[in-house]
């Protein structure tokens, strides 16, 4: 049990080191005797110093300027359930925060109640009055940080921005600067069990960036492929980190003690069939575009290597439909099989106390995964 | 304390948790800003800064009933005056309205402050809050950070009327409370207290990560198990007094395993076990024909 603990011990350091969580702990302020204060300054908001960023305007000459985004803990949960609470129709909100350097950080979250984001641009603008009465009441109970940014959601069809998000976001960044831009789909979070969130900012208009930004992929279904490719290149994805303070990480562990039996209990195969037979039915559509391409060319190992070039996702490698229908099969069955160990687990867990009278039918466990 | 007698259950969602401490921060690190600040501004000696009493935060709760269940989703701050002991009436009505155009379905189910202990003052704010919700609950947090605490330091306190010396009074009854969530909000409450990796990874970082998960939780059913199993016998060798509610509790919990057992339930079990491996067969083909010969042929016979 030594030996496990010390290894999970490793495995937790590894973790906090490949992750992006900074628990605002006294790392600066070691010989601080007012180490509480430290720990969550960066969640004083300084006006003057605010102001003063505001007037100098440093991202104006550069369009790349923010590079970081750092999220509290209760923005995303705020967003996270605000667009799950939505369903199947996009909702969007707006985020408050300030700017440091050139991160933006988000301290808090609130939505709005407009519906419909993905067909018209500035649809904030229905909620304008909404925006104002809740700013203005939330500086009178404390909270002093302006708006920062805009989310939405994108259920079920990943993390990036469409034409029309494009358009609102260059018209964000024209009257609004600094603004960001953060799409969450709430969907995939649930199905692939983390939370599934980009941040984004455009270049303005005709900029075009020095270097082609390397991006994670992600599978787009075949209706929204287009609009995808369109405009991927005109905005860029910043670094998501995430803070919490002191109290909240207390919070958070002391949550675990309860929160142990909701985690064996999920059951994401359940909760995911629509989701992934839609993912299915996308993937064999793909094939079979694939397929009549191929079919098409006679002179297949000829022309379909050059032709299928693409620099879709800033990779200058050779990247065919197939590799890609590849990956997404792959992404689909993976979690098809977390999801299955669960209940396998849950199953050799509670089920099979009579071991004496029954045989061991279940196997150890599922098969290896599919090899990317 | 006494505790509660009405039969409500409450259930607490942990975005309010994550609220009423965030909040709590806010306010305190406003009042007692970081000495990095302000050294050349004022002059104020930042070691003389540590704060002698951490402020109360006030704020309203809110969520739905339904029947004997009362769901507590969301949170909102208010504006205290300390002059008359009681919570601003407007602004509270102004973000109500505010939150109800986006939650339609929540309404007000009572309020929530900081401290360690309920005091006489809270209850003329319960008094207050009564005529929107003939029986308000209250949320106390203990914001006061103690390693060696097992339990969340959040308290929910119901009023009953009592009668005490022959007068009948209002007073704060415990309530027990359960932590309620849907499978985003634990995703991302996990998320951010585990600190599981933030991008995809390879498919080995992700079965790292989901398996981590489930170990740590049977690991806390174990624990969990084996404290019981500690205690039966001890009671069993005399050290601790028989006590038979509590043993008819374990031998009920005992007799629920195994958890289902049935023909249907096998089948279907296999059936969506099949499934899955079917899945997987289907990505290994897709995967192997990737590999086969780019001829003019298709890859599918």
């Amino acid at each position: 049990m030594d030996a496990l603990a010390s290894q999970a011990a490793i495995a937790q350091k590894t973790w906090e080191l490949e992750n992006n969580v900074i628990t605002t702990t006294a790392s600066a302020a070691a010989a601080d005797p007012s180490k509480l204060d430290q720990s969550d300054s960066i969640f004083f908001y300084d006006d003057v110093a605010q102001v003063k960023f505001q007037q100098d305007k440093p991202w104006s000459n550069d369009p790349h300027y923010f590079k970081r985004v750092k999220i509290s803990a209760l923005a995303l949960l705020k967003m996270v359930v605000h667009a799950r609470s939505g369903g199947t129709i996009e909702v969007m909100g707006l985020m408050q925060g300030k700017t440091d350097g050139d991160a933006i950080i988000v301290m808090d979250a609130f939505a709005l109640p407009v519906e419909g984001t993905e067909t018209r641009v500035n649809a904030q603008a229905d909620a304008y009055e909404y925006m104002v009465d809740y700013s203005q009441t939330n500086k009178q109970a404390g909270r002093l940080e302006n708006v920062v940014g805009w989310y939405h959601s994108h259920p079920g069809y990943g993390c990036w921005l469409s034409g029309i998000d494009v358009s609102t976001q260059m018209l964000n960044q024209q009257f609004q600067e600094p603004f960001l831009a953060v799409v969450i789909d709430p969907t995939r979070t649930v199905s692939a069990g983390k939370v599934e969130i980009g941040a984004f900012r455009t270049y303005p208009e005709g900029y075009k960036p020095p270097d082609d930004p390397v991006s994670e992929y992600q599978t787009i279904p075949l209706n929204k492929i287009e609009d995808f490719g369109v405009h991927c290149k005109q905005y860029y994805a910043l670094d998501i980190t995430y803070f919490k303070s002191s109290l909240d990480s207390h919070l958070l562990d002391l949550l675990w003690n309860k929160y142990w039996v909701n985690t064996l209990s999920s059951s994401p195969l359940l909760g995911n069939g629509d989701y992934v037979a839609g993912q299915i039915s996308d993937l064999a559509e793909k094939l079979e575009q694939a397929e009549n391409q191929l079919a098409h060319t006679r002179l297949g190992p000829l022309i379909a290597p050059p032709q299928r070039k693409k620099e879709f996702f800033g990779e200058l490698q050779e990247d065919s439909q197939l590799t890609k229908i590849t990956r997404d099969s792959a992404k689909i069955t993976v979690e098809q099989v977390h999801g299955l160990m669960s209940q396998v687990i849950k199953d050799i867990l509670f089920n099979s106390v009579r071991q004496s009278q029954k045989s061991c039918s279940e196997p150890s466990g599922p098969e290896p995964m599919v090899e990317t | 304390m006494a505790s509660s007698s009405s039969g409500l259950t409450f259930k607490l969602h942990p975005l309010v948790i994550l609220n009423i401490s965030d909040h709590y921060t806010r306010v305190k690190s406003q009042l007692h800003p970081p000495p990095s600040v302000h050294d050349a501004s004022n002059g104020v000696d930042p070691s003389a800064a540590p704060p002698a009493d951490p402020p109360r935060v006030y704020g309203c709760v809110i969520g739905v009933q339904r029947g004997r269940t009362v769901e507590i989703f969301n949170s909102f701050e208010l504006l205290y005056e300390p002059a008359t002991h009681s919570l601003d009436r407007a602004f509270l009505d102004k973000k109500q309205e505010l939150y109800k155009k986006v939650f339609p379905n929540f309404y007000v189910l009572g309020w929530y402050s900081t401290g360690s202990d309920a005091e006489e003052s809270d209850m003329h704010i319960h008094k207050a809050l009564m005529d929107i919700n003939e029986s308000p609950v209250y949320v106390l947090l203990n914001p006061s950070i103690n390693h060696a605490q097992k339990d969340l330091p959040v308290t929910i306190y119901e009023s009953e009327l009592h009668v005490i010396d022959g007068i009948p009074q209002l007073i704060f009854v415990h309530a027990s409370y359960t932590i309620e969530t849907v499978e985003a909000e634990r995703i991302s409450v996990d998320h951010v207290a585990h600190l599981k990796p933030s991008d995809g990874g390879t498919a080995a970082t992700q079965l790292a990560a989901h398996l981590t998960g489930i170990h740590s939780a049977i690991k806390m059913l174990n624990s969990r198990v084996r404290v019981l199993h500690h205690y039966l016998l001890a009671m069993q060798k005399g050290e601790i007094p028989c006590e038979n509610s509590l043993l008819r509790q374990v031998s009920s919990l005992l007799r629920r395993l195994p958890a289902i057992e049935s023909g249907k339930f096998q089948d279907d079990f296999l059936m969506e076990y099949n499934d899955t491996l079917l899945i997987t067969y289907l990505a290994m083909l897709t995967n192997c024909s990737r590999h086969s010969r780019r001829g003019g042929r298709t890859p599918f016979v």
